[in-house]
């Protein structure tokens, strides 16, 4: 016989109609967190938070790919075997590749809009490395130099962003 | 992967034949509270057994089927995992296995080429290809976050959660390397909102002018809202058998040939290869093309996953020159500048004469090679998982010569709580035999081109 003594009670918060009609519509709250590892980029990660820039590079002599990699990774995709670091010397001053001028974002968005995200060639870098600018404007092959967020660091990609290099002084470090 | 060796080249081969006979669509819409997502692909199913003036009863066929592929772009919109044994289920087709296919915005094309495959290697006579999207679960800006997650979490995403921020960089580019107007694009819009006007299944109708598009508000510059896709409630479904079934099922079947392509998931990491040509196509033709500093291809201007997809898919059909042997295509237009791109990519201009597909007329109704009538997915609808069906089977229809019977009967229409227009019009390619469509992933990380020729 089943034992009165022990009730299951209801613990949750009621779903909160939205619409009945045409059908019934209930709000379905999310809210979690996930971890995420860096892995074997951590290097890059604390980099920026350093103000250093560090890049990959394949140590195998065999390979035929001996640029630089920007986002770095930890092993070459062509001949499989594991790259090296390699700091880039500052200041690090690249050329835009392309541009858009971000004027809605999606949910989340840590920076004010509008604003501009950069694609920059680096010398010596086999990849076009994606950033955003601080302030400015941009045209294709115009010069930009890397700055970074050492201070309140965002331990995130957006710890790397671009300024417009107008003239000599610009480019100094 | 920059030299592409012998192996990797080998061109696809079907064990034995494989045929269309049948689709289903459903009204596509940005919010569709009435229908939960298997209800929504029970409209699909429904037509698609229903209206497709197949000889066998519905519960005939589904006494066929015994493999299903389906496709769903992202967990995190359905918010439900294994949706395949609910949808499954739902349909009435248990215990027959069922495959759920995950490739992005190319998740449609590639569930068809899983189905392909099922009949193609014996393992099914009959095959259902199946795919479906609920976007309206969340609010549009979350959603253009959860879509931004197709974007590289640590190096991209971040930058602006919004996919058009991906796409934008690459019209940039573009109009730089082979000069295209924004009044180029803006066309595309026009003549896909309009395609979408004489639609019944279509999300965004509309008679716009140039000037509306480039008049409407900004995305990410330089693309304007009416240059974009929408998020879309749907579903879609399209049979797929043998050859012995398919003249038993329909008087209309269509041989299907269809393969697919990747490319790294960042634009950035696309470093600078040879161009894999295209049958009707010779290096020559290419000398010049990286005539302007820091050129690469496919770089941010073409897409190296789709020109793969198109050299094999071509192979596979037999077309040795796709603009005079294709008689319509469907492109994934999420963007006017993607649509714009992969005109290079599938052969339909040279690289770096894209622009000259639209400006020549070539991709008009009346032109040498129609693309998106159906309205595409800037007219017509993006419910991800079943896109790139939904262009596999208004392709199927065109070649069927049934565009009037299924985007003109009121009846239809009706059904959806619309009118049709009173200056409907019919967009049916006179006597089509040979259409292609390409569904296309992220900033071309999946892309796989279909071609449906006449087999009666
Ligand atoms: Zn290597």
């Amino acid at each position: 016989m089943a034992s009165k003594g022990k009730i299951t009670k209801y613990t949750g918060k009621p779903a909160k109609v939205l619409q009945s009609e045409p059908a019934i519509v209930i709000e379905w709250p999310r809210s979690l967190a996930h971890r995420h590892t860096y892995g074997k980029l951590s290097p890059f990660f604390k980099g920026l938070t350093e103000g250093r820039l560090l890049a990959t590079r394949c140590a195998n002599p065999e390979c035929g790919e001996h640029r630089l990699w920007l986002p770095p990774r930890a092993d070459c995709p062509d001949c499989n075997q594991p790259m090296t670091w390699e700091e880039l010397p500052q200041p690090v001053i690249g050329t835009v590749h392309t541009y858009a001028r971000v004027e809605y974002a999606g949910a989340g968005i840590e920076l004010t809009t509008p604003y501009f995200q950069v694609d920059v060639e680096l010398p010596g870098v086999c990849t076009i490395f994606k950033g955003y600018l601080q302030y400015g404007t941009l045209e294709i092959g115009m010069k930009v130099k890397a700055c970074f967020r050492t201070e309140d660091p965002t331990n995130t990609i957006l710890d790397i962003y671009w300024i417009p290099v107008v003239n000599d002084a610009d480019a100094r470090f | 992967m920059i030299t592409l060796k012998e192996g990797n080249l080998r061109i696809p081969r079907w064990n034995r034949k494989v045929f269309a006979v049948a689709g289903g669509l459903t009204n596509y819409k940005k919010f569709c509270p009435e229908m939960k997502l298997e209800e929504q692909v029970m409209v699909a199913f429904r037509q698609m057994l229903e209206n497709n003036d197949l000889k066998l009863s519905p519960v005939e066929i589904k006494g066929l089927v015994n493999f299903l592929a389906c496709g769903e772009f992202a967990d995190h919109f359905q918010d439900q995992l294994l949706c395949e044994a609910k949808v499954t289920d739902y349909l009435g087709l248990d215990p027959i296995y069922d495959i759920g296919i995950k490739t992005g915005g190319a998740t449609g094309g590639s569930t068809v080429l899983t189905a392909a495959m099922a009949v193609a290697s014996g393992y099914a006579d009959v095959a259902l290809a199946v795919g479906w999207e609920r976007m309206s679960e969340v609010d549009t800006r979350t959603g253009n976050y959860y879509i931004a997650n197709a974007a590289c979490k640590d190096f991209e995403t971040r930058l602006s959660r919004i996919y058009a921020a991906y796409y934008a960089p690459m019209a940039v580019r573009f109009a730089w390397a082979y000069n295209l107007s924004e009044e180029t694009r803006a066309k595309v819009a026009v003549k896909n909102h309009l395609y979408a006007y004489y639609s019944p299944y279509s999300q965004q109708p509309g008679k716009y002018t140039i000037q509306d598009v480039l008049n409407s508000p900004m995305s990410t510059y330089p693309l304007r809202f009416l240059e974009c896709c929408a998020m879309t409630d749907g579903a879609a479904c399209m049979l797929l058998c043998d050859e012995e079934t398919a003249y038993k099922l329909t008087d209309k079947p269509c041989e299907l040939f269809i393969a697919g392509g990747s490319h790294t998931l960042r634009v950035a990491d696309r470093r600078d290869m040879e161009i894999p040509l295209l049958p009707h196509e010779t290096a020559d033709m290419y000398k010049g093309l990286r005539k302007k500093e820091g050129q690469r291809w496919p770089g941010f201007e073409s897409f190296a996953a789709s020109r793969f997809a198109a050299y094999f898919a071509y192979r596979m059909a037999g077309i040795t020159n796709p603009l005079e042997e294709l008689d319509l295509v469907e492109l994934h237009d999420a963007f006017t500048i993607s649509d714009i791109q992969t005109y290079g990519d599938i052969g339909l201009r040279p690289y770096g004469q894209e622009p000259d597909y639209i400006e020549s007329g070539d991709a008009y109704f009346d032109g040498k090679c129609p693309s998106n009538l159906s309205g595409g997915l800037i007219g017509t609808m993006h419910a991800v998982g079943a896109t790139g069906i939904f262009q596999g089977i208004e392709c199927l229809w065109q070649i069927q010569g049934k565009y009037d019977k299924f985007h003109g009967d009121p009846k239809i229409w009706e059904s959806f709580g619309k009118r049709k227009p009173e200056d409907w019009k019919s967009l049916q390619v006179p006597n089509a035999k040979q259409a292609l469509w390409v569904s296309h992933a992220g900033v071309g990380s999946h892309v796989t081109v279909g071609i449906l020729k006449k087999a009666f």
